[in-house]
């Protein structure tokens, strides 16, 4: 297996000079390059090395870079190889090329993507409604989206539920009189 | 045909008892509770003691069973599923989720207390409850049945004004009929 992680390495640091290879332990090759090769790594991948299987797109957040990144994860049957590509978007511009020509899954993945990072898929073709029904807020896995205020303000909350939440305990001594060990008074409010 | 009071709570002890030992249950599914709901039809527990068994329809169903949070977008179909079902009907919010919004209090698309939106007759604590206290929640259910307490259907017609603002307050597209039963 480290041979043929050494070969893969070398064949695509070979070919596309742009991309840097992470190192890694295990089944994992690791690369990183510019967001403009990603359709041409992916179809060197899948079509002169095997990896024939998109596993998932995965997006992450650098809310403090102003960027996203995006990583492909592969999988080859013969290798048994899983190859992760990342790449980095501008987090204001946040465009990607559509690479559901390669692999049609990934139509939903970018579907998804797009509805939860709105990351923007050049040539993308499907309805903007994938999850969210009448979505109106911003994307909501942004980082920069606070959940709980939007919460808070969207949905009626029971206040007291919460806050006078009682300890269960407590609950059943009232009921049947049953006596609290020592331990347990401190947690009744 | 029946006008005089005496008989007519006759009528309906004899109604509510017949109500109350043949609850079909219509199991709304989406929240992870739903997991409890085999175990509890099933031979272990065995809910058909109670005469509680699943209908496979709104309109065949006489409780609507939540187990869970509901999402905004489930939360239409639930509005939908509740006004085709017939009289007599009952809601039961199964789990935290359903009473203060359990752990997903502060998730960005579900709802945080569903007698908002629904009117229950029961809720049923617990994240996720057991079998046994799913069993207590119908024994309870049917002992309100019994004593013509159960009136959740008529507290939704009374009230509907009031539920509708709170339900459209959180769908802001309705595409659906005003009123559809
Ligand atoms: S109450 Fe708990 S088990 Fe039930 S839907 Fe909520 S999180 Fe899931």
């Amino acid at each position: 297996m480290e041979e043929r992680k050494k070969e893969i390495i070398q064949t695509i640091t070979d070919h596309f000079k742009d991309a840097v290879s992470n190192p890694y332990d295990g089944n994992r090759v690791d690369f990183t390059i510019p967001k403009q090769q990603i359709p041409a790594i992916l179809f060197y991948l899948k079509d002169e090395m095997g990896f024939n299987h998109l596993s998932h797109i995965s997006c992450i957040d650098w809310l403090e870079d102003k960027q996203f990144e995006l990583v492909y994860i592969l999988w080859s049957y013969t290798d048994r190889v899983k190859v992760f590509v990342h790449t980095r978007v501008d987090r204001e511009q946040p465009v990607m090329d559509n690479i559901d020509m390669i692999w049609r899954q990934a139509n939903t993945y970018e579907r998804e993507i797009r509805e939860m990072y709105g990351i923007r898929f050049a040539g993308l073709e499907a309805p903007e409604e994938f999850l969210l029904e009448d979505w109106q807020g911003p994307p909501p896995m942004r980082r920069d989206f606070d959940t709980y205020a939007y919460a808070m303000k969207t949905f009626w909350d029971r206040q007291e539920a919460r806050s006078n939440a009682q300890d269960v305990r407590e609950t059943i001594r009232r009921r049947t009189g049953e006596e609290l060990p020592d331990f347990a008074k401190k947690y009744s409010r | 045909m029946i006008n005089d009071k005496v008989s007519q709570k006759i009528v309906d002890i004899i109604q509510n008892f017949a109500r109350k030992h043949s609850l079909w249950v219509l199991a709304y599914g989406t929240g992870c509770g739903a997991i409890e709901i085999p175990p509890t039809m099933t031979s272990r527990y065995d809910a058909e003691r109670l005469g509680v068994r699943g209908a496979a329809t709104p309109r065949q169903a006489d409780v609507l069973l939540i187990t869970g949070y509901l999402t905004t977008k489930t939360l239409k179909r639930v509005i939908r599923v509740y006004e085709q079902m017939q009289d007599p009907k009952y809601v039961i919010g199964f789990g935290s989720c359903t009473i203060n919004g359990g752990m997903y209090y502060d998730s960005y698309n579900t709802i945080k207390a569903l007698d908002r939106y629904l009117p229950v007759d029961v809720y049923i604590n617990g994240c996720m409850p057991r079998p046994e206290a799913v069993l207590e929640g119908f024994a309870k259910l049917q002992e309100l049945i019994q004593a013509g307490k159960a009136d959740g259907a008529r507290k939704y017609k009374e009230n509907l004004d009031w539920y509708r603002a709170n339900q459209k307050e959180v769908i802001p597209v309705w595409r659906m009929p005003e009123y559809n039963w």
